[in-house]
């Protein structure tokens, strides 16, 4: 199976339809952290998952998703083309779209393959032609993501289904049980004829029972020794990885130690770092910054106004007294001579005063009162009094109400006043410091954010430390998260396990012992039958096939591993062309699993290979199953590897892609190596001056710019051909 | 009785503004007329109530000093969802807090602002409810600048309020330099 095209259509990032045409060697994918690398291995593991109908609504283009209009549909589809036995093409899709409620729904998910023949295509079922062409066994070998995945061995059954699937074992299964099981039949033959020999019965019969019971405890002993003999050999793997790793242990421990220290305070900042800085326009009044201009206009017109409505009121109350004063001083000018009380002003009347008046005689007192004369004028005022006492009652009717009404009837401006006397002092400080406390908060965040960007700098600076520890020393961390404690309880369990082994193993050479007396004893029995004879003598030769095809099997194992690790070596050394390389051997283990090991020349075995050659270890083996694969399967496989290279210096990037480029393998290497990134602009630019000396085809994958951080519906990843 | 206040007056007041910012405005940076079970893609909204951006309209047109007198077709308009006098009561809404005051300094720069014949209005020549409706017509055609001035950056970027700290930095824009103490022409008479 060679991969000829890949095109992905409106998957996450893949927003419309993108091609990528595959070279039948290297073909390199570049792109930075975010840019789409691994949405693009994961867009092929998609196609590739035969277990049903996938129509993750996650793996629709957030782009597409937003754009569609209620009602309309579009599709995600993952599809490659590829030369196995022919052109063939495998495609995955389903549609979505966007109903009334804007929810986004999904259906019509299509999983098809297609036998290309000239111009036209047969159908068949995705699954089918999956795996036809490139079946489950083989994809587990030819997809790996990240650097840490690289080690086949990882799990216990890798060497099993490995050597199952490549080795042609699996017929020695077929005869191992078969001839075990005719083992047993013999067995079981010549024990009935012995137990009906007339002669010997009662005493086969016997032994017989006696067998059982101590074929029975060795099966039992046998099964609980293994256990213990795997405990004790993981315990001490454990112990010499941590014994032999003292000091990265420690190192370990500081940087978690660090690293927890630094996350506490980016807790503690990120809580300082933020600011609501819309809504304290309102909960904090930040939006009265700039009021106090305000507050002043107010102040003025408020004081203008307050002037006005007293000035015009002293007017009114001037007004209003000076009225009242005239009043007064007519009632002075009567006074009488003797300070005798005068007369009512309405007596005598009106009449009687004119008459008296123009006859120039007071009538009520009988004198003359001649014009000029003094009481001719005190008739006169009198006359006016009374007058001006009348003009006075016909005012009062009409109009006494407006004389008694205040000049003002509303008290808004004293409101108002109030309103400004209360907004003076403290208040009017408070609001002209809302400027200052902006300035303060927002440095104050500023500051906090600064900081913030430090200790993440530290933070991924110390996880990449960590990384590196961990890939050069080969040890997970969870091996490494146990303290000294529980090394104390790694010691006790392995010397527990290692006397209760000690003890079984007596018990079993006891046991053994007694089986062989046992047996000893029953082929000594002389039946009568020479029938019997004859099955005692088939019973003896199956065990002998038996324990010959037990033996055949654990030898071709064996064979398969050093064909394994003779081409392992054959890639490791041209991987590491110019370097130090050691030598690859795998190694059974006792719960028949494999590890991979380095050793060096003189046979002293490398426990922590570097980060760079030990991937390339694993990738070796991974050529070399490859190798096996096509020598089997008569038919190349791809392998594609997701960013496989992360421990790896600027150096070692150009002698692996350069040899990696030579090999006669189909490789799709998806990274963010060749990248030249500018520290101090963040500019990405490729390094043609490495990319020139390869002969594979290089693409380049990135995000659109520009794109709001925010907001995943503005992430689109373009696939551009460098060459 | 006790006389009636012109601030109590103007408080039970709920202003107007022009439906046309109904989508682009009200509804995008606040939570106005949404019902609990929209399907909408919850984007988290900038503001609370819909009188919290007409608050930030108002103050725009304020400090700009800028005013613009709202349609005149009543159709087209539309009232909030409460009148003044509930305005920033937020203490029961998360992460908020309430505000009450600055309703006073609303209506503080409404007085300020709004040319009243106060001498006619104490003298009761015209009515108290003539001198609200100034008041309102004031906060109304501020805001109404606001909502245009917001439209306006909207149309060159639509993403422009969804910087975190855009709405403040309008504010921060405007001057706040210190003001002088007030100082009268001459001091008053005690009398």
């Amino acid at each position: 199976m060679i991969i000829k095209e890949i095109k992905i259509k409106n998957f996450r990032s893949y927003y419309g339809e993108n091609h990528l045409s595959l070279s039948k060697g290297l073909t390199l994918i570049i792109g930075d952290n975010g840019d789409g690398k691994t949405t693009l291995f994961e867009a092929l593991e998609w196609l590739f998952d035969t277990t049903g109908v996938n129509t993750q609504t996650s793996h629709i283009s957030e782009k597409r998703k937003s754009e569609l209009e209620i009602g309309e549909c579009d599709e995600v589809s993952v599809s490659i083309t590829f030369e196995h036995d022919g052109e063939k093409e495998i495609e995955k899709s389903f549609t979505f779209e966007k109903s009334f409620d804007e929810t986004v729904y999904t259906r019509d998910f299509m999983f098809k393959g297609y036998f290309i023949e000239g111009a036209g295509r047969n159908v068949i079922s995705g699954d089918r032609l999956l795996n036809m062409c490139f079946e489950p066994v083989i994809r587990k070998y030819c997809l790996f993501k990240g650097e840490n995945e690289l080690n086949v061995f990882d799990n216990d059954t890798a060497l099993k289904t490995l050597v199952d699937t490549f080795s042609g074992i699996r017929q020695f299964d077929e005869l191992v049980e078969m001839t075990s099981n005719f083992e047993q039949k013999s067995a079981n033959a010549a024990n009935r004829e012995l137990q009906n020999d007339k002669k010997v019965s009662n005493q086969a019969k016997e032994l017989n029972t006696q067998l059982n019971d101590a074929l029975n405890d060795i099966k039992n002993i046998k099964q609980e020794l293994e256990q213990k003999r795997i405990s004790i050999s993981e315990f001490s793997l454990k112990l010499e990885l941590l014994e032999k790793n003292q000091e990265t242990s420690e190192r370990y421990q500081a940087i978690k130690e660090r690293i927890k220290g630094l996350t506490d305070k980016r807790a503690k900042l990120a809580g300082q770092a933020t600011c609501e800085y819309s809504t304290n326009l309102l909960d904090k009044q930040w939006i009265l910054r700039s009021f106090p201009s305000i507050i002043q206009e107010f102040s003025k017109k408020v004081s203008a106004l307050s002037k006005e409505k007293r000035r015009l009121d002293k007017q009114e109350t001037e007004r209003r007294a000076k009225e009242a004063g005239e009043r007064e001083t007519i009632s002075k000018i009567q006074k009488l001579a003797n300070d005798a009380v005068p007369l009512p002003w309405n007596l005598p009347d009106e009449s009687t005063m004119k008459e008296m008046i123009d006859d120039e005689i007071c009538k009520v007192c009988g004198r003359p009162a001649p014009k000029g004369s003094e009481a001719y004028e005190f008739m006169c005022n009198k006359l006016n009094e009374y007058l001006a006492h009348i003009t006075a009652e016909a005012n009062k009717k009409s109009g006494a109400a407006e004389e008694d009404k205040p000049l003002f009837q509303n008290t808004f401006i004293n409101e108002l006043h109030s309103r400004q006397i209360k907004l003076s002092g403290e208040t009017e400080q408070e609001i002209s410091n809302i400027a200052t406390q902006i300035s303060d908060e927002l440095d104050f965040v500023s500051k906090r954010k600064s900081e913030l960007a430090e200790v993440d700098k530290q933070l991924q600076e110390l996880k990449t430390e960590q990384n590196d520890l961990l890939m050069q020393s080969g040890l997970s961390a969870e091996l490494l998260d146990k303290s000294i404690s529980d090394l104390r309880g790694f010691f006790d369990a392995k010397s527990r396990a290692e006397s209760r082994v000690s003890v079984l193993e007596t018990t079993l050479k006891f046991k053994e012992n007694a089986k062989n007396e046992i047996q000893e004893q029953l082929s000594k029995l002389e039946p009568t039958s020479s029938m019997t004879q004859v099955y005692q003598r088939v019973h003896a030769a199956f065990e002998k096939i038996t324990k010959a095809f037990s033996n055949a099997k654990e030898q071709n194992i064996n064979n398969f591993l050093q064909m394994l690790e003779a081409e392992a070596n054959k890639y490791l050394q041209k991987l590491n062309k110019n370097d130090f390389y050691g030598i690859i051997r795998i190694r059974k283990t006792i719960n028949n699993s494999a590890r991979i090991e380095l050793y060096s020349d003189n046979g002293s075995r490398i426990e922590n290979p570097n980060g760079a050659l030990k991937t390339t270890m694993y990738m070796s083996v991974l050529f070399a199953i490859s190798q096996i694969t096509t020598l089997k399967r008569e038919q190349d496989y791809p392998l594609i590897f997701d960013a496989p290279t992360s421990s790896f210096g600027g150096f070692k990037e150009d002698t692996f892609y350069n040899v990696i480029d030579t090999i006669d393998k189909q490789c799709i290497i998806v990274t963010k190596d060749l990248l030249n990134i500018d520290k101090a602009t963040g500019q990405k630019t490729l390094d043609y001056d490495t990319i020139n000396k390869l002969s594979c085809s290089v693409y380049r994958i990135e995000k659109v710019e520009p794109f709001n951080d925010k907001d995943l519906s503005t992430i689109q990843t373009v696939v551009k051909q460098i060459r | 009785m006790a006389a009636e206040k012109l601030y109590d007056l103007w408080a039970t007041r709920n202003p107007q503004w022009e439906k046309r910012y109904e989508d682009s405005i009200i509804k995008n940076f606040c939570d106005y007329g949404r019902g609990a079970t929209s399907l909408r893609e919850d984007r988290g909204k900038i503001f609370g109530g819909g009188y919290e951006i007409f608050i930030i309209a108002f103050f725009i047109g304020l400090y700009f000093n800028e005013r613009r007198p709202l349609i005149d077709d009543t159709q087209k308009r539309k009232i909030l969802g409460q009148p003044i006098q509930y305005w920033g009561n937020l203490d029961s809404v998360k992460g908020r807090k309430a505000y009450p005051k600055l309703r006073e300094y609303i209506f503080i720069a409404l007085i300020a602002r709004t040319d009243i014949d106060f001498i006619a209005l104490e003298k009761g020549e015209i009515t108290t409810r003539k001198a609200v409706d100034m008041l309102m017509q004031t906060m109304e055609e501020y805001a109404n600048w606001g909502f245009h001035f917001m439209e306006d950056k909207l149309t060159d970027d639509p993403n422009y309020f969804f910087r975190e700290t855009a709405f403040l930095e309008i504010f921060l824009a405007f001057d706040a330099s210190p003001v002088e103490s007030i100082e009268d022409d001459e001091p008053e008479s005690l009398d």
